[in-house]
């Protein structure tokens, strides 16, 4: 097993650290997303991410592919903040409409994405984590900073408006734009990340890490300890298993993930009983 | 007289186009206990906001005084069917909320808003609920600490939204004595809202009484009269006292006596 460490960290420091950060950040962020009942909204931002990936592949949207699907995500999340807050249209419902025609305009472009063929593109899509680049590795870095450093800095602002935005803008805190701060820092992240290690890992650390700290924790902050640590375990036990198994790395990454959590809800249900 | 906190002057309110209420014309001064009472839908809520800031008033005025050369802070009590609470924040972390405006950004709380966060709970008789999650506990319990909330935010005015809804007899009996005992204490100015009228009734000394398009503010002995809630309500209504106590009784109340 040691050995496999050190192949990972020799021969792809890039994916081994990489997919660590993803884990540690989306993990944290997710507690938040999880908290808020906006689940679905991690899953569409993923889909999001990902067609603003697409775009850049198509002759009228010349970005690089970063910057496309963070520009098509923030996008989003900005016209999604003044969307969710209507009454006319329930909340899952315009969820749901953004997600199925982002993956429907997706496989659309993608046919017309004459630059590089379909299976390229479909690589770049799905995230192969063992061929990340040193450019995205840094911008990863950039998003991780930046996206952590703002949440821990205005942590109990984030959690008051989460927890009762109501009371929070009678004490003066305009609730709607540090939700919509939160939204625009969470789509970003999605977005890195998603080009990085592909929309699978990126929704599955949003999710099942905080879950799982959920079900074994009692405090607030071990909740989100435990869950970056979850966010950070699960790459480096998924990798080794999908090198000793000689199976895809994103899927055994995720199901690491599942396991942690299987664990915790059943050493919840013995704690209850 | 007493210092005026707030003053309506013929205040229309609603949402976008829609006017809710209009005409609405009052002051509430420093030290006052007032009730806010009327059915569901009848724009409690949204005279409830336009007195904490949180929407403008389509027409009109709205004064807030000053104390101290400053604007009155207001300690508000939310609806706590309205707090969805996943994260197992403690009662602890729930009234240190309280504390984060007089924090300003980024600045952690320090043991100053502890001690105060304490003599909050303290004071809501709620110390020992400090360490349990917030979202465990009694709807009773949960109210205390709400209201501890408000008070760690040192407010001259707490704003209360409906506080005894869904709740037993004796708890809703608890909450409403716990009120009028910090506004006898503390000469706390407080503003509760209620569809509750009997609640209200026999705990604050002016009642205003929110009905669809109708607005009427008073001393109680003013506003609960047979003839006015029988007219306001559009069917019989008595008021009578029972060992001391208004109770409001509806349809063929008299029938039982």
């Amino acid at each position: 097993m040691i050995e496999i460490v050190v192949l990972l960290v020799r021969e792809f420091p890039f994916a081994f650290f990489g997919s660590m950060m993803v884990g540690m950040l989306c993990a944290f962020v997710g507690v938040t997303i999880v908290a808020k009942r906006v689940v679905f909204l991690g899953a569409v931002l993923t889909q999001v991410s990902v067609l603003g990936l697409t775009l850049t592949f198509l002759p009228f949207f010349p970005l690089p592919h970063t910057i496309g699907s963070l520009l098509v995500t923030l996008v989003t999340v900005m016209i999604l903040s003044q969307l969710l807050t209507g009454k006319k249209i329930p909340r899952d419902a315009v969820l749901g409409v953004v997600f199925a025609s982002s993956v429907a305009f997706r496989i659309l472009f993608m046919q017309k994405a004459a630059r590089v063929d379909v299976a390229e593109v479909e690589n770049l899509l799905r995230g192969d984590i063992l061929f990340v680049t040193p450019d995205l590795f840094y911008v990863m870095v950039g998003a991780f900073v930046i996206v952590l450093g703002a949440n821990l800095l205005f942590f109990k602002e984030f959690a008051y408006v989460a927890f009762d935005s109501e009371t929070a803008a009678t004490q003066g805190f305009h609730s709607r734009a540090w939700d919509l701060a939160f939204y625009l820092l969470a789509g970003g992240a999605i977005a890195v990340a998603t080009h990085m290690v592909g929309d699978l890992l990126v929704f599955g650390f949003l999710v099942l890490p905080p879950v799982a700290a959920m079900l074994l924790m009692r405090s607030v902050k071990m909740i989100f300890l435990l869950s970056v640590i979850i966010g950070v375990v699960s790459p480096v036990i998924g990798l080794i298993l999908a090198f000793h198994f000689d199976v895809p790395s994103s899927p055994a990454i995720v199901a690491v993930s599942f396991l942690i959590l299987a664990f915790a809800w059943v050493a919840n249900l013995v704690r209850t009983r | 007289m007493q210092q005026p906190l707030i003053e309506f002057d013929n205040v229309a309110l609603g949402y976008g186009k829609r006017v809710i209420q209009q005409g609405i014309t009052f002051t509430i001064c420093q030290g006052e206990y007032l009730g806010l009472v009327g059915p569901n839908g009848a724009g409690k809520t949204t005279i409830l906001r336009a007195i904490l800031g949180t929407i403008s008033p389509l027409q009109g005025q709205i004064r807030l005084g000053s104390l101290r050369g400053s604007l009155p802070r207001f300690g508000y009590v939310p609806q706590r069917e309205t707090l969805d609470a996943v994260l197992p924040y403690s009662a602890e972390e729930v009234v240190m909320m309280g504390r984060y405006r007089s924090l300003g950004l980024i600045r952690r709380p320090g043991s100053g808003d502890q001690a105060i966060v304490g003599k909050s709970l303290d004071h809501v008789d709620a110390l020992n609920l400090r360490g349990f999650p917030f979202k465990d506990l009694s709807g009773g319990q949960k109210q205390r600490v709400l209201i501890a909330r408000a008070l760690a935010m040192h407010p001259d005015l707490l704003v209360l939204d409906e506080p005894t809804n869904g709740m037993d007899l004796s708890s809703r009996l608890a909450i409403l004595d716990l009120i009028s005992r910090l506004h006898r204490e503390t000469s706390l100015t407080v503003i509760m809202v209620s569809h509750l009228l009997d609640d209200v009734a026999n705990h604050v000394k002016r009642l205003a009484v929110v009905e669809p398009g109708l607005f009427q503010i008073g001393n109680v002995e003013e506003i609960l009269t047979d003839a006015n809630l029988s007219s306001m309500y559009g069917m019989p209504v008595e008021v009578t006292k029972v060992r001391g106590r208004t109770v409001i009784l509806s349809g063929g109340g008299k029938e039982h006596d």
